[in-house]
Order: structure tokens, then C-alpha cells, then sequence
């Protein structure tokens, strides 16, 4: 049985160890908005923010190109960077890219590495706590829009989802509703419906 | 607090200046994520007390000097609107009681946000008074606790905060601004109802230990129904959509 917790809210009477919960006097709470699954032991959120992780693959837009480092906006408080050396690629700023983290340092900044750019389109934000929905059980979700709409889509764990080609206003609308309904059920069915709708 | 020799009468036959008894807190209505842009948001509306509270972040820390690289840090915005009171407010900047009210906010949620998880971030939390009538800060409390929870943002608790005084013999919760202004005494305190802890606490004028005793039971019990509302105000977008779709078959195998 689902149900949907607030921070603070108690999950279990016995310590336990689940992501963004937090254990005090031998009892699990959350810690954020999220929805909790008794059985499974599982928190889902329904808020929540993006914590860089090594391998996590990501897209953004570069701020500023200086001469062997270029300083990447991730609509995150830490910024990323792509050395000169780890790109062939002529980047400036207002590119758009796609990166994978290679390391965080000390201070949290973000090294980026293998960075492509990704050239015309448009970025969408949509909440990071959604994009494993977005994404689908094996991608299968983001498989499904790209071939339906025939739209080239790039998704970044920091919540940045990059589209190109397509029918690309329907693959907006599909996204944004995969993100207001993520919690609810039947939810593949929907968008099914909602792109068969839009081809014709 | 205006002492005049011509004090009101504020309490007759056990009722108050707005019929309520003693106990009773004012009507509350609390709405979660109103704002767009906002990382979270709230509006409250307690008694005439309208405000709207708003949550960005968390982002990088400017000016860098501020930053913390140990923990994020949390910067904190009162301001009541110009419009919001009969007297002068907000014309020229944040004024002495306004910086006063910053701060002891901004306080009471350094109590609860987990700030290790994002060092030399910040977090703005941004409490705008529309339209007030006493009790503004308790008010803002509860609803930048709110913004902050629907923002996403690492919690250990949803802190709420209520008014306590004294009128006379009797001790009175959640003061309007008529009661604020000739109470004998008028003590603002936030609690953390998970550990029930006091994360604010400011006293103008006099209560005995025993009088802060009783009111603190009886700000518990308010206390009650405020978080039960924040929490409401926190769900309510969200089963708002789950209901819509409640009739359909759960045929999806992507439900985890």
C-alpha cells in the first residue's frame, strides 16, 4: 500500500536504511515529499533534488569558455566543468551539451567529461524527482515518445530534457504530463492514448 | 506594545474581541505551490493575515563570501507590503523589525533543513505579509515551513509557529493586533512537533514560569491543527491528480 509522506513523517518504528529517509532514536522518517510503499520499503519522491553522482549523464549549457576550462550551467548549486583537454569539440558559450560526471571535487563542483553538443532543438526543465519516470522502467517510457513522435530526446539526471525533430510540441506535452501524473496509476496507458491522439 | 491609561476591555464574559474563547486559534487556510518559478511555495491565510512565502534553491551562494563550504547556508526575506498595514511599512527597505524577523526565521529553519547535503549552497526563503493583522511572523513561519517542504528540500520536521499571551488574568493563543498591541504579554514560539522542540521563542512583556507553562499546553494543542493543515495544504495538490484517475485500472507495469 502506497501512501504519501511529508518530512518528518514517521515510515517505520525499526531503524532502517532508505534513500532520503533518516533514522533518530531507532525510528525511520522522511525527509522528504514522497510517496512510500509499505511493503516494499521503498521511498518514491515526489519532490526533490539532484545530487551529482560519478557516472550520472547530464545536459547543460555552457556559461562561459575560457581558455582550458569550460564552466557549465546545470541548473544546480554546483557548477560543472569540462577541462579543454578531455574535448575535441569547438565549444562555446550558449552550447548545449550532454556529459557524463567523471568526479566531484572537494567543493562539490561537478568535472564533467565526454561531452557532445547537442545542436539546435530546445531544453525543457522538469523536476529531477520525475525523471526516472520520465525514463521509464529500461528507458522503455523515453523509447516509446522517441519512436511515436520520431523526436531526437536527450534526458539529464539534473532534470534538463533536450528535444530536437519531430513532433516535438506533443513530446513537450507528454512530458510535462508524465511529470504532473507520476504518481498515479495507469499512467502508460494515458500517454499511449495521448500520443495515438496527436498522430492523427 | 502601546500601554495607554485608556486600555480596551479585551476580554468579556470569557470571549474575545472576535468572539473567540481563550484556546481558540483563529480560521486557517494554508495553499502549497502557487508559484511557478518558485522552488516551493505557500499562501496562507490565518485570521486577515495574508501571506505568501516562496522557496528558491538550493543555488550557488553569492556573493561567494557568504557561502559555507561545510553546509548550505539559508537566507531569510520578511517584508511586509506597503499596503499590507495601517501603518508605514516597506517603503524604503527592510526596516529594524523586519531585519529582527529575518533573522529569527531564518533560525528556526536552520533547525530543520538538512544543510550538510549541499555545502556552499544557499537556500532564500522569501515571506511576503500582503496583509496583516498581528501574528504576522507565526504566520510566516508556517508557511515558509511549507514552501520549504514542497520545494523538495531535505527535512527533518515541518516546524509551525503560534502566538501565546496574557490579557489581564487569562492566558490567550494566537493574538490578533488589537490584542498585541494592549496584552500584557505577547510570546511568539515555534515549535518541531516531531521531538517537540521550541525552535523560536521571543517574549514582549510579562509572564510568571507557571503562565508560560499553561500556554505552552495550550499552543501544543493549537499546534495540533496546524500541522494537520500544513500536511493537508502539502497533499492536496498531489491527490488532487490521483483522484482524478483513481478508477483506472492499475495496469501499469511501470508502477512501482
Amino acid at each position: 500500500m502506497q501512501r504519501i509522506v511529508v518530512p518528518g513523517e514517521r515510515l517505520e518504528d525499526k531503524p532502517l536504511r532508505i534513500d532520503e529517509a533518516f533514522i533518530d532514536d531507532g525510528k525511520t522518517y522522511s525527509t522528504i515529499m514522497s510517496m512510500y510503499d509499505d511493503e516494499k520499503k521503498v521511498l518514491v519522491p515526489l519532490e526533490g533534488l539532484w545530487y551529482p553522482r560519478a557516472g550520472d549523464s547530464v545536459v547543460g549549457v555552457i556559461q562561459e569558455d575560457k581558455f582550458n576550462v569550460l564552466i557549465v550551467d546545470l541548473d544546480s548549486p554546483y557548477r560543472g566543468l569540462i577541462f579543454a583537454k578531455d574535448t575535441n569539440e569547438d565549444l562555446v558559450a550558449g552550447d548545449i551539451i550532454e556529459a557524463t560526471v567523471k568526479e566531484l571535487d572537494k567543493t562539490k563542483t561537478v568535472i564533467l567529461g565526454r561531452p557532445r553538443k547537442l545542436a539546435g532543438g530546445k531544453i525543457l526543465y522538469v523536476k529531477p524527482s520525475k525523471v526516472g519516470r520520465i525514463l521509464g522502467k529500461g528507458n522503455s517510457m523515453i523509447k516509446q515518445l522517441s519512436a511515436e513522435t520520431q523526436t531526437y530526446i536527450v534526458v539529464g539526471m539534473n532534470g534538463l530534457i533536450w528535444m530536437r525533430g519531430g513532433k516535438i510540441d506533443l513530446c513537450t506535452e507528454a512530458v510535462i504530463m508524465i511529470q504532473q501524473e507520476a504518481h498515479t496509476s495507469g499512467l502508460t496507458n494515458r500517454v499511449k492514448s495521448l500520443l495515438e491522439m496527436g498522430k492523427q | 506594545m502601546a500601554k495607554s491609561q485608556d486600555k480596551p476591555e479585551l476580554i468579556i464574559n470569557g470571549k474575545r474581541t472576535d468572539g473567540r474563547a481563550p484556546e481558540d486559534l483563529r480560521p486557517i487556510k494554508i495553499e502549497s505551490g502557487l508559484l511557478k518559478n518558485a522552488a516551493g511555495s505557500a499562501y496562507i491565510e490565518w485570521g486577515n493575515n495574508r501571506i505568501l512565502a516562496g522557496v528558491y534553491g538550493p543555488r550557488e551562494a553569492l556573493p561567494k563570501h557568504t557561502s559555507d563550504p561545510e553546509k548550505a547556508v539559508i537566507k531569510c526575506r520578511y517584508q511586509m507590503a506597503p499596503f499590507s498595514s495601517l501603518e508605514e511599512h516597506g517603503r524604503t527597505g527592510p526596516n529594524r523589525r523586519a531585519i529582527e524577523i529575518s533573522k529569527v526565521t531564518k533560525e528556526v529553519f536552520e533547525n530543520v533543513i538538512i544543510r550538510e547535503n549541499f555545502p556552499g549552497s544557499e537556500i532564500s526563503i522569501f515571506v511576503e505579509v500582503l496583509q496583516s493583522d498581528g501574528g504576522t511572523r507565526a504566520a510566516g513561519i508556517t508557511a515558509a515551513a511549507v514552501a520549504l517542504a514542497g520545494s523538495g528540500i531535505p527535512m527533518t520536521d515541518i516546524p509551525y509557529a503560534v502566538s501565546i499571551g496574557k490579557i489581564g488574568e487569562h492566558i490567550v493563543i494566537d493574538l490578533n493586533k488589537l490584542e498585541d498591541n494592549y496584552s500584557d504579554a505577547d510570546v511568539p514560539i515555534a515549535f518541531s512537533p516531531r521531538l517537540g522542540k521550541i525552535v523560536l521563542l521571543q517574549m514582549d512583556g510579562n509572564m510568571t514560569k507557571e503562565e508560560v507553562s499553561k500556554a505552552l499546553v495550550m499552543a501544543k494543542d493549537a499546534g495540533a491543527i496546524i500541522s494537520k493543515l500544513q500536511t493537508d495544504a502539502l497533499k492536496a495538490p498531489y491527490l488532487k491528480i490521483s483522484e482524478k484517475y483513481k478508477d483506472e485500472a492499475p495496469s501499469d507495469p511501470q508502477q512501482k
